[in-house]
C-alpha cells in the first residue's frame, strides 16, 4: 500500500535493529536493562493487539485473557508435567488460539463500544476461574517459578540480556507478521472491515471469517508475551495474569503510538514508558499521586490532539520535509 | 436468452410495516432492468433482500440458477451480484485504489493482479487521475465512481445500482448514464434504482414500478410511463417523457 515510503525507511530500521542489538553490551545497569525489556515486552503486546485493534478496529479491552492463557498454560506444564516454557511458549499459544474461538464467537456479535465492554468480562471471568482453581492452579496465592540457576533449555538465565534478547526476537516477530499482512489482501481486508463491514461484505470480505482470523493471530501473539513474562518475573498469580492493566497498555500504547500502523505501537510504549520512567525520578514518590496525574494529563492532550496517534505526526512532519526537499531537487536542472 | 435473477413471491416486514410484499420479476441476461417508484416503496429494500443484507419473510431469489436466500452478503458477491450503497460508502481511510483493489482480491489474492485488476477498473470509471487519493478526499460524483470500479472488481455478472445519479447536476448524470451504458455494452446485466427519469429511460429496457411495497406496473418504459397507475402514484400527472426531465420530485 504504501512502498514508496517503506523502500526509504529501511536504513532507518537496520539502524535501530543494529542499536537495539548491541544495547545490552553498552547498557550494564541492570535496572536500565530492565525498562528497556519491559518497553520491548509492551510493543510486542501492542503491536499484536493492534492487528486486531488497530486494523481491524476490533476494540479489546480484553487480551489480558491471553496474555494469562499464555502465563498459566507454561507454568502449569513446567511445575505439574516439567516441561520446558520453550514448549509451553506455543502451546499457551495454541491454547489461547482455542480460546479465541468461542470468545470471538460471542463477542463479535457487538459492536463498537459492546464489543470492548464484552471482552473486558471475558478476561474477568476467566481471572476469577483461575482464582477458583486452587488444587490446579494455585488460586489466589499464585505461585514462585522453581529457580533453576542459568538453565537455557528451560527459558532461566542469569544474564538479563537474554532475556532482553528474547523479548526483541518477540518484537521482531510481531513487526514481521504485521508487516506480511499489511502487505497481502489480508491487510486490505482488515482495514476495510474497520472502516465499514457491511461495505466489505458487499466486495465479497467475509467479515465474519477474517476478524475470526485476525484474533487467533492476536491472540497466539499476546499468550507468547505472557509465558515470556512470568519467566522474566519467577511468580504468577490471577491477578498478575489476568490483569486489565495488560489490556489497557496494549490498546493504549497503540492508539498513542497510531492505530492500525506498524510501528504505532513501537512509538507508543517508548513515550509512555520514558515520560513514565522521568516522571518518576523527577517527582520520586514523595508526592504521592502527582507523577500519575502528570502521565494522565500526556494521554488526555495526545488524545485530543492526535487522535491518529504521534507517528501520524511524524509522518506529516516527514512527507512535509520530503516534499520540500522534492520540490528543491526538481527546480534543479530548471535553474542549470 | 436465460434469466439472470428470478424473484418470486418476496415479501419482508418490519413490525407492521409491509416493507416488500409478494414482489415477482427477473431479469434476462444481458438486459437493464430499472426498479422505480416513490421514496419507502420498498427498492433499497429489495436491493437489501437480493443481495443478503435482510432475510425475507417469504419468497425465493435465484441468480443463474442459484438460490440466494439465506446466504450472507459476501457469498452472493461471490456468486457475481455487486452492489453500490444508495449513500456511497468508500472505506475512506484507503486510497481509491486500495479501495478497488480490496474488490478485486475477491477473485484474485494475488496483488499485482489485483492492482492492475484495479486501475483497469478505476479507469473504466475516469478515476485514474485520482488513484492515490485517500478515499474520503472525493466529491460526490467520484465516490459514486469509486464504488462502481470497486464493485466492477469484483469481476460481477449482475450489476445493482442504488442511486448512483442522486445529487449529480446535468453534466455529470449524461457522463453517469454513458458509462452504465458501456457497462450493458460490455453484456454486464444491470439492475438500477433511480429516480431521475431522464437517465431510467436512456437506459433501462424493461421497467419495474413499486409502491407501498407492491408492484403495480412493469414493461418496456414507453408502457410504463403511459400507466395511469403509475402515473397517479409516481410520476405525477403532469409528467411526460418528451419534456425536459429534471428528474421527478423525491
Amino acid at each position: 500500500m504504501k512502498s514508496a515510503r517503506f523502500t526509504r525507511s529501511w536504513p532507518w530500521v537496520a539502524a535501530l535493529a543494529a542499536a537495539a542489538l548491541v544495547l545490552p553490551i553498552v547498557v550494564a545497569d541492570p535496572f536500565v536493562l530492565d525498562i528497556f525489556i519491559r518497553v520491548l515486552l509492551f510493543a510486542f503486546i501492542g503491536v499484536a493487539w493492534n492487528l486486531m485493534g488497530g486494523y481491524a478496529k476490533q476494540l479489546s479491552l480484553g487480551h489480558a485473557a491471553y496474555f494469562g492463557l499464555g502465563a498459566y498454560t507454561s507454568t502449569i506444564l513446567l511445575i505439574r508435567f516439567g516441561i520446558s516454557p520453550w514448549i509451553g511458549i506455543l502451546a499457551g499459544g495454541v491454547v489461547a488460539m482455542a480460546a479465541s474461538l468461542p470468545i470471538g464467537a460471542l463477542c463479535f456479535r457487538l459492536r463498537g463500544p459492546y464489543f470492548a465492554i464484552a471482552t473486558i468480562a471475558t478476561a474477568q471471568v476467566l481471572m476469577l476461574l483461575f482464582l477458583k482453581f486452587r488444587d490446579f492452579a494455585w488460586g489466589a496465592e499464585g505461585t514462585t517459578l522453581p529457580n533453576l540457576g542459568d538453565a537455557p533449555l528451560m527459558m532461566q538465565f542469569e544474564s538479563r540480556a537474554a532475556y532482553y534478547y528474547i523479548a526483541l526476537v518477540l518484537l521482531a516477530l510481531g513487526l514481521a507478521i504485521t508487516y506480511l499482512i499489511e502487505r497481502s489482501w489480508m491487510g486490505f481486508y482488515l482495514v476495510a472491515v474497520g472502516e465499514d463491514e457491511d461495505a466489505a461484505e458487499a466486495v465479497g470480505v467475509d467479515t465474519t471469517k477474517i476478524k475470526r482470523h485476525i484474533y487467533l493471530i492476536s491472540a497466539f501473539l499476546t499468550a507468547l508475551a505472557g509465558t515470556f513474562y512470568v519467566e522474566y518475573i519467577y511468580f504468577i498469580d490471577p491477578n498478575t495474569a489476568f490483569s486489565f492493566n495488560v489490556s489497557v497498555e496494549a490498546a493504549l500504547v497503540s492508539i498513542v503510538g497510531g492505530i492500525g500502523t506498524l510501528w504505532g505501537p513501537v512509538v507508543g510504549t517508548v513515550l509512555l514508558e520514558a515520560t513514565s520512567a522521568l516522571l518518576q525520578s523527577w517527582f520520586g514518590s514523595g508526592h504521592g499521586g502527582v507523577q500519575l496525574t502528570v502521565y494522565s494529563l500526556i494521554l488526555i492532550a495526545v488524545i485530543l490532539w492526535r487522535p491518529n496517534g504521534l507517528i501520524g505526526l511524524f509522518t506529516e512532519l516527514y512527507q512535509r520535509f520530503a516534499y520540500a526537499g522534492a520540490g528543491r531537487a526538481k527546480e534543479v536542472p530548471l535553474d542549470g | 436468452m436465460a434469466e439472470a435473477l428470478v424473484i418470486r413471491n418476496l415479501s419482508k416486514r418490519f413490525g407492521g410495516l409491509r416493507a416488500v410484499q409478494d414482489l415477482s420479476f427477473s431479469v434476462r441476461d444481458g438486459e437493464t432492468v430499472a426498479l422505480i417508484g416513490p421514496n419507502g416503496a420498498g427498492k433499497t429494500t429489495s436491493f437489501n433482500l437480493i443481495t443478503g443484507y435482510y432475510r425475507p419473510d417469504d419468497g425465493s431469489i435465484s441468480a443463474f440458477g442459484r438460490e440466494l436466500v439465506g446466504l450472507q452478503p459476501h457469498k452472493i458477491c461471490g456468486h457475481g451480484l455487486a452492489r453500490t450503497f444508495q449513500v456511497a460508502r468508500p472505506f475512506g481511510k484507503m486510497t481509491v485504489l486500495a479501495n478497488v483493489m480490496t474488490g478485486a482480491f475477491l477473485r484474485n489474492k494475488n496483488l499485482n493482479i489485483a492492482r492492475s485488476r484495479a486501475s483497469a477498473a478505476i479507469e473504466f470509471v475516469g478515476l485514474s487521475a485520482k488513484e492515490h487519493i485517500p478515499a474520503r478526499e472525493l466529491t460526490t460524483i467520484d465516490q459514486r465512481r469509486l464504488e462502481m470500479a470497486r464493485a466492477l472488481a469484483t469481476e460481477p455478472r449482475l450489476l445493482l445500482l442504488d442511486e448512483v445519479m442522486a445529487g449529480l447536476n446535468h453534466a455529470e448524470i449524461d457522463q453517469a448514464v454513458a458509462l452504465i451504458g458501456n457497462l450493458s455494452k460490455r453484456g454486464l446485466t444491470i439492475v438500477i434504482v433511480e429516480h431521475v427519469m431522464r437517465a431510467i429511460m436512456a437506459l433501462a429496457r424493461h421497467i419495474v414500478v413499486l409502491d407501498h411495497g407492491q408492484k403495480i406496473a412493469e414493461g418496456t418504459p414507453k408502457e410504463v410511463v403511459a400507466n395511469h397507475e403509475v402515473i397517479r402514484a409516481y410520476l405525477g400527472t403532469g409528467y411526460r417523457h418528451e419534456a425536459p426531465a429534471r428528474g421527478v420530485a423525491c
